[in-house]
């Protein structure tokens, strides 16, 4: 059995969606960073840190998502949506999990900024705006890269590209993606996606986001 | 095979510069520096164009992200057993290890960033300080409890790679957050200092650092 300890439109859909690319289902349990169900006991039990996500899988535990999404693109590699030792594209493939982690830590910033200190938040509009020029220098350099390709790897759709999961739901609420044609398409091919819209079905209403956008705060 | 690592004092490519040296392979290092336009350079945008170090170039191959740096390094030199390949029986928990080091190095980034780059206290957000230095206290209680059974270093059966990752973020930790609830980590951190190939990949004495201060207090909300 699978198990998936979940929070809509978190890092852990990164997993559930990587599940579904792989025809994998998991149960799943819903946490809610509303309802102190992250501090109770018995997900503490589970998850030291008290985050999402948590996977239980053949017999173990593993918390951080680019780590479950490495484990399962090795240990099925029928799927071939890893890019494994030895393959051409491995530097890359462990770059883009990489990027996206770097990505999600300016979100993971700007949603704690924006959204989780009180309103209005006494967050600093400084660093505020900081983050969100560093955000978009992210975007751009993806931008350059999907100009001449449909996914991240030139070889095609793999795993790396799960890690967005996360990073493209929540990155236009900072920064506006009008300038970044070729990431709208590429959120585009990525909605259309049949294991994408099931993951999206599984997935549960978000519960963090109650603006369109969010602009930075005037100093 | 040469291998040339873009590196500034103290920062996130101190990882791979100490995993250099713990492999003992030749290797070149390009110094650059954050007080200056280095990183902005023509030379050097063409090989990061987001101007950050690390950038590891290896036969002409760039890695950028230091996690990946690190992996890939322990994939390239087996024979130095510093990583856990797959269907090594510690292979899941190594992969947790080495991405667990971004979930600390997160906090430690929003805090440098907070009590450092922003040079002028009114730019800063107090509430936003403390609750980055509370939650890196809670991510190294992971850590704490791994080292509960007595282990030395995060894998049960030895030093490797993820100790370069985990062990730079807990390294500047210690100067945003005290550890007195952490003697575990504390005595890990006290091992991992001892290493020849940490030592080396240590500024020099008298060159401009990032951290001005042993320790850097939250202000009061």
């Amino acid at each position: 059995m699978i198990l998936l300890h979940h929070i809509p439109f978190s890092r852990s859909f990164r997993v559930l969606w990587l599940l579904e690319e792989m025809g994998l289902r998991a149960e799943l349990k819903h946490y809610s960073i509303t309802d102190g169900s992250l501090r109770a006991a018995e997900f503490k039990a589970i998850s030291p840190v008290g985050r999402v996500p948590a996977l239980e899988i053949d017999g173990i535990t593993i918390f951080e998502s680019p780590a479950i999404i490495e484990y399962l693109a090795e240990t099925r590699p029928e799927h071939g949506l890893g890019r494994l030792p030895g393959d051409p594209e491995r530097v890359a493939y462990l770059e883009w999990l990489g990027f996206g982690e770097t990505q999600a830590s300016i979100l993971g910033s700007l949603n704690m900024q924006h959204l989780f200190m009180g309103d209005p938040t006494p967050a600093s509009p400084v660093m505020m705006k900081l983050e969100a020029a560093r955000l978009g220098a992210t975007l751009k350099a993806m931008d350059r890269v999907l100009a001449d390709r449909d996914w991240l790897l030139p070889s095609g759709f793999s795993a790396a590209d799960t890690m967005m999961g996360f990073n493209l739901f929540s990155a236009p609420y900072y920064v506006r993606l009008d300038r970044f044609p070729n990431v709208q398409a590429y959120i585009a091919r990525i909605e259309a996606r049949p294991a994408y819209q099931k993951a999206r079905e599984l997935d549960g209403q978000q519960e963090f986001y109650k603006q369109d956008f969010y602009d930075v705060p005037e100093a | 095979m040469k291998i040339v690592l873009h590196h500034a004092h103290e920062a996130r490519s101190m990882r791979v510069l100490w995993m250099l040296e713990e492999l003992g392979v030749p290797y070149d290092v390009v110094l650059h520096n954050f007080f200056d336009k280095s990183l902005r350079s023509p030379d050097y945008l063409a090989i990061n164009p987001a101007a950050r170090v690390p950038a590891l170039e290896i036969d002409g191959q760039v890695i950028c992200e230091s996690g990946a740096s690190i992996e890939y390094l322990c994939e390239l030199f087996p024979e130095k057993g510093l990583g856990r390949p797959a269907g090594d029986p510690e292979r899941m928990a190594w992969l947790d290890m080495l991405h667990y080091a971004e979930s600390i190095g997160q906090h430690v980034a929003n805090l440098t960033q907070a009590h450092i780059v922003l040079y002028k206290p009114d730019m800063r957000s107090p509430t936003q300080m403390n609750l980055e230095a509370r939650r890196l206290l809670k991510v190294l209680g992971r850590l704490e409890n791994r080292l509960s059974d007595g282990r030395e270093f995060v894998m049960q059966s030895g030093f490797s790679g993820a100790d370069c990752a985990v062990g730079y973020g807990v390294d500047v930790a210690r100067r945003f957050v005290a550890f007195d609830a952490l003697p575990r980590v504390a005595a890990y951190r006290d091992r991992l200092v001892a290493r020849p190939a940490f030592k080396a990949a240590l500024p020099p004495e008298g060159v401009q650092c990032i951290y001005t201060q042993d320790f850097y207090e939250a202000p009061d909300v």
